[in-house]
């Protein structure tokens, strides 16, 4: 305890004290002088900075790469477009100028103070939020006159998605639109405001379509006035894209199906490339980038016939007769039947004590393959099936690329459905019948498929058993997805079908014939009514309508080394022939004469009035 | 231990007011700098909200850190000192890693920083070692009590923490420099330090060098470090003579100012007050630390004068850092300006050390009359 205590009694050193104060000393005068500089000597300077030298920084936004057709046409350009942001820092009354704003733009109060408050906490200080997207040039006038007594206000130029076709390629290109929050979560460099493909190519190829934003720094006064502004950072432009779409050709497609629903495929059959992909009703992809109002949006859900929906990739149907072409390819994969191995149609066919009748009441005789695939005898394909059974024929289907996604480069594809003996009893819970057989084998029951795999499937027959993977950009590779399973000799019998199917006087395809170029084709009919827990929920609307069925028609055609495949489906179309067969002849004359044929006014009227008069009797299924 | 009356009567009230008012005027600047001109949703309101709690802790602690007797630490210096060294150990082990360094103790309730707790060693160990110096310190002793300090520092920059281990040595060096020197140690240093100052270069990290080439010139980065000396300066500047009143500062208001209620703390305080009111403020600051000089020189043993000169050297460092940054004398580094600045156990740290000052005035004649 002394320790504590004993220490002498000696004072702190003197130097060290003075030392202290010295030190104090000099803090206080080193401080003092540059306090009398930087506040008094240099203080107007420094005032004077205050108001003026402010700097911030912004983002210069990148315009998105072009879209071309395949033959260079413009789809999609970039226009410029002014939107009226807040920078809240600046604002000394938000809610004065939120009138302000509505007053100018027509636009609502509550509504714009609503988008305000949800996207306020979002944006980085000093940054504008905007609130009013798409000025039109006389507001934008309007507000400019005014711009310099609100202090906070901010006027935005940004490039602006313009699709010069809207409608017209609505499904292939999508649309692009302001991202929302997921899209920022999963880009960093996303900002509010920002665009971002959400539908089609403009999705799909986002990346290489965005660019990469520049970096302006400028500087602001203290009411947020822009004094001087320098660009640290150029914006680099996204990569423009040719699409290996024909605009000409899209166009036609387009005008054929005009009034009515329904999807055409044109496939490039050596390459994959797809020179159309047509899909009514459609919506304007523009309608998008410039905001969609919520009544726009809900006219557009709500409608009946769906435009937003890509018939050709998103819908399925039963393939109808059209699907006899695999069932006759898997029964000579698995050597079920010889091609010249007749078959005798009565007109019927008996399973138990059912009795399954051929579309021909009278029946057709002794057929063999080429005779069955050309005449569409259902009794053929009735008896095929049943010795092929659902395990042979859902093999080979898929084996054919049936019941999965192509892979095309657009969202939301299906895979269509080809059916299993396990898949119905895990679904319906039963078991697979013998008539289910039948069924399938002329392509009705079970199984649902796209156009867009229809067209490849049949773009395989026509070009030596290659499956290819559709493309939809110009200067992709050709991609080999599967080989039909079948011999050269086997395919080129199919094909044969196919051409004979137009060429012969009892082929039902006679009008699609085309003078100097080698046409194929098959026509279906894909009855909707005993489906309709699978397609209720398409056509609920339209009753009479609805029990109409779907008109199929796919064709190959080929001239000097260039060979096509061609998928064409008509909702509620009636016959493959006439409904969909008018459309596949205009594409095959635009493809090989340049003709462009338009859509008669009579077709349209008549599509319209199908519709309108809501036809109440059930057609008999009338296989072509 | 009764409390003796004449214990109250010697506390140096001056000092013991002035740690009180800076923490006001701190508290009062943190108001404005949390922009109250700002909209809703985006003001700082619990910055000041939580400052006046840990002033209040503050002013707990420093009476705690009052009613001991502070020669008791003479005894207790050297455990202080090995235990610190043991945590600094245990945090290369089981110390928390944040924003990439171990720095940190996790004692469950709360995150522990021993370098804070070497901070105070260091004063009491320095106090010990030095007030046993008869003479003036020679080239050996200098290196044995540098050397001691070089202990927790090297400990504390392995970690790493530049700035902590630094101002360890800082405040020692202070401590020695307040001991005094012999002349020829003095002559040396006063030629080898300078030559050996540019061979620590090679010894920085990349953005510290960066901070120090923009110090030089701020217009390299005029978005980055350079942008906080930039507007600082603005800030003060445009504060003229008298200032632009409080809560006023367009530069602070208007968030222009980087890091204001922090580090730049003084900044806001500059631009609103003036010349004039910046006066007083580090008017204040120096009769504060002149209070400690007075305490030291009339404390009753070495060890008491030593205690005080720590403390005073400990303020001194900081306040010379932190306002020659903010007045755009000094690199930007990250030292906050003791009672201004928002931070809680900075401020508790603070007033603890007022105290312990506080404890060195009052025993300095209760001996005599004992």
């Amino acid at each position: 305890m002394s320790d504590l205590y004993n220490e002498s009694e000696q004072q702190a050193p003197r130097s060290g004290l003075i030392l202290l104060q010295a030190l104090i000393l000099g803090l206080f005068c080193l401080f003092a002088i540059r306090l009398w500089y930087l506040q008094i000597h240099r203080s107007e300077e420094y005032q004077a900075k205050a108001l003026e030298n402010q700097l911030r920084q912004e983002s210069i936004p990148s315009p998105r790469g072009l879209i071309r057709d395949r033959n260079g046409d413009l789809l999609a350009v970039n226009e410029p477009a002014y939107a009226l942001g807040i920078i809240r820092e600046d604002c000394p009354d938000v809610d004065r100028l939120v009138h302000q704003i509505a007053a100018w733009t027509g636009k609502d109060y509550f509504e714009l103070k609503t988008l305000y408050n949800k996207n306020r906490k979002r944006v980085k200080p000093f940054e504008p939020l905007i609130i009013v997207p798409d000025l039109t040039f006389a507001q934008l006038a309007l507000v400019e006159t005014n711009k310099l007594r609100w202090p906070g206000l901010e006027i935005q130029f940004r490039p602006r998605r313009l699709y010069r076709y809207g409608t017209l390629l609505a499904h292939v290109l999508g649309y692009v639109a302001e991202a929302d929050e997921e899209d920022m979560a999963r880009r960093p460099d996303l900002a509010l405001g920002d665009y971002v493909g959400k539908q089609g190519i403009e999705l799909m190829l986002e990346d290489r379509m965005r660019g990469s934003k520049g970096l302006a720094q400028y500087q602001v006064d203290v009411n947020g006035r822009r004094l001087k502004e320098r660009v640290l950072r150029h914006p680099q432009a996204g990569h423009e894209i040719s699409l290996s779409i024909d605009l000409g050709l899209q166009k036609l497609c387009m005008d054929w199906l005009a009034e009515e629903a329904g999807g055409v495929a044109v496939m490039d059959a050596d390459t994959g490339q797809l020179w159309a992909l047509a899909t009514a009703p459609s919506y304007d992809s523009n309608d998008f980038s410039s905001g969609l109002s919520s009544k726009q949006w809900a006219k557009l859900r709500d409608n009946p016939l769906h435009p937003m929906q890509n018939r050709v990739i998103q819908s399925v149907y039963p393939p109808g007769s059209i699907f006899k072409h695999v069932v006759a390819g898997a029964g000579l994969h698995y050597g079920m039947i010889a091609p010249n191995e007749t078959v005798f149609c009565p007109g019927f066919v008996k399973l138990g004590r059912r009795i399954f009748r051929c579309w021909r009441r009278g029946g057709h005789g002794k057929v063999d393959m080429n005779r069955a695939l050309v005449e569409s005898c259902d009794v053929y394909f009735y008896k095929l099936g049943k010795k092929l059974t659902v395990d042979r024929m859902s093999e080979f289907a898929k084996a054919v690329g049936f019941g999965e996604k192509t892979g095309i480069r657009l969202p939301h594809e299906k895979a269509g459905n080809i059916p299993t003996r396990e898949w119905k009893l895990k679904r319906f819970g039963e078991s697979w019948q013998g008539g289910d057989n039948l069924n399938m084998a002329i392509g009705q029951g079970f199984t649902l498929v796209t156009p867009l795999q229809v067209v490849r499937f049949f773009a395989g027959i026509a070009n030596g058993g290659r499956l290819l993977k559709p493309l939809l950009l110009k200067d992709e590779k050709t991609v080999v997805q599967a080989d039909i399973p079948l011999r050269p000799d086997q395919i080129e019998l199919l094909r044969q079908a196919l051409v004979d199917t137009v060429e012969t006087p009892h082929g039902t395809c006679r009008r699609i014939r085309t003078k100097g170029v080698v046409v194929g084709g098959k026509t279906g009919t894909a009855q909707v009514v005993r489906l309709t827990d699978e397609l209720k929920e398409l056509k609920d609307d339209q009753i009479p309508y609805r029990f109409r069925d779907h008109a199929w028609m796919a064709a190959i055609a080929e001239k000097d080394g260039h060979r096509f495949a061609i998928a064409c489906l008509v909702e509620h179309g009636l016959h493959g022939g006439s409904g969909a067969g008018p459309i596949v002849k205009a594409v095959i004359d635009y493809l090989f004469e340049g003709k462009v044929t338009p859509n008669p006014e009579e077709r349209k009227a008549k599509a319209r009035a199908v519709r309108a008069l809501s036809l109440k009797h059930k057609e008999k299924r009338r296989a072509d | 231990m009764p409390i003796d009356r004449r214990l109250l009567l010697y506390i140096n009230w001056p000092l013991f007011g002035l740690a009180v008012i800076l923490f006001l005027i701190g508290v009062l600047n943190l108001y404005s700098a949390s922009g109250t001109r700002l909209e809703e949703g985006m003001n700082m309101a619990p910055f000041y909200h939580r400052q006046l709690l840990w002033g209040l802790m503050g002013l707990f602690g420093m009476v705690v850190f009052m009613f001991f007797d502070y020669r008791h630490l003479k005894t207790l210096a050297w455990p202080l000192f090995w235990t610190t060294v043991v945590l600094l150990v245990a945090v290369f082990f089981a110390g928390k890693t944040i924003y990439g360094a171990r720095r940190w103790l996790d004692l469950g309730f709360m995150n522990f920083q021993p370098s804070e707790l070497a901070k105070i060693a260091i004063l009491i160990v320095g106090a010990r070692i030095l007030s046993r110096e008869r003479e003036p310190l020679n080239f050996i002793r200098l290196a044995y009590v540098f050397g001691v300090g070089l202990v927790l520092a090297g400990l504390i920059i392995k970690q790493p923490d530049l700035g902590s281990g630094l101002s360890i040595l800082m405040i020692l060096g202070g401590m020695i420099l307040f001991r005094g020197v012999t002349a020829r140690v003095f002559k040396t240093c006063l030629v080898a330090i300078p030559c050996l100052l540019p061979l620590s270069w090679f010894f920085l990290h990349d953005y510290q060098k960066q901070r120090i080439m923009t110090f030089l010139d701020p217009t390299t980065d005029p978005l980055g470090a350079g942008y906080h000396i930039i507007q600082s300066e603005i800030a003060i500047g445009s504060g003229g003579f008298w200032g632009k009143g409080f809560l006023e500062g367009t530069q602070s208001q208007l968030r222009f100012l980087p890091e204001r209620h922090t580090d730049f703390a003084v900044a806001v305080f500059g631009e609103e007050w003036g010349f004039v009111g910046t006066m007083i403020l580090l008017t204040l600051f120096c009769v504060f630390l002149y209070q400690m000089v007075v305490i030291a020189r009339d404390a009753r043993g070495l060890f008491g004068s030593y205690l005080a000169a720590g403390v005073f050297f400990y303020f001194f460092w900081q306040i010379l850092i932190n306002t020659g940054m903010v007045l755009g004398l000094m690199p930007v580094v990250g030292i906050p300006l003791p009672f201004i600045s928002y931070g809680g156990s900075a401020t508790l740290v603070n007033f603890c050390l007022v105290g312990l000052v506080l404890n060195v005035s009052m025993r300095r004649f209760l001996f005599k009359q004992a």
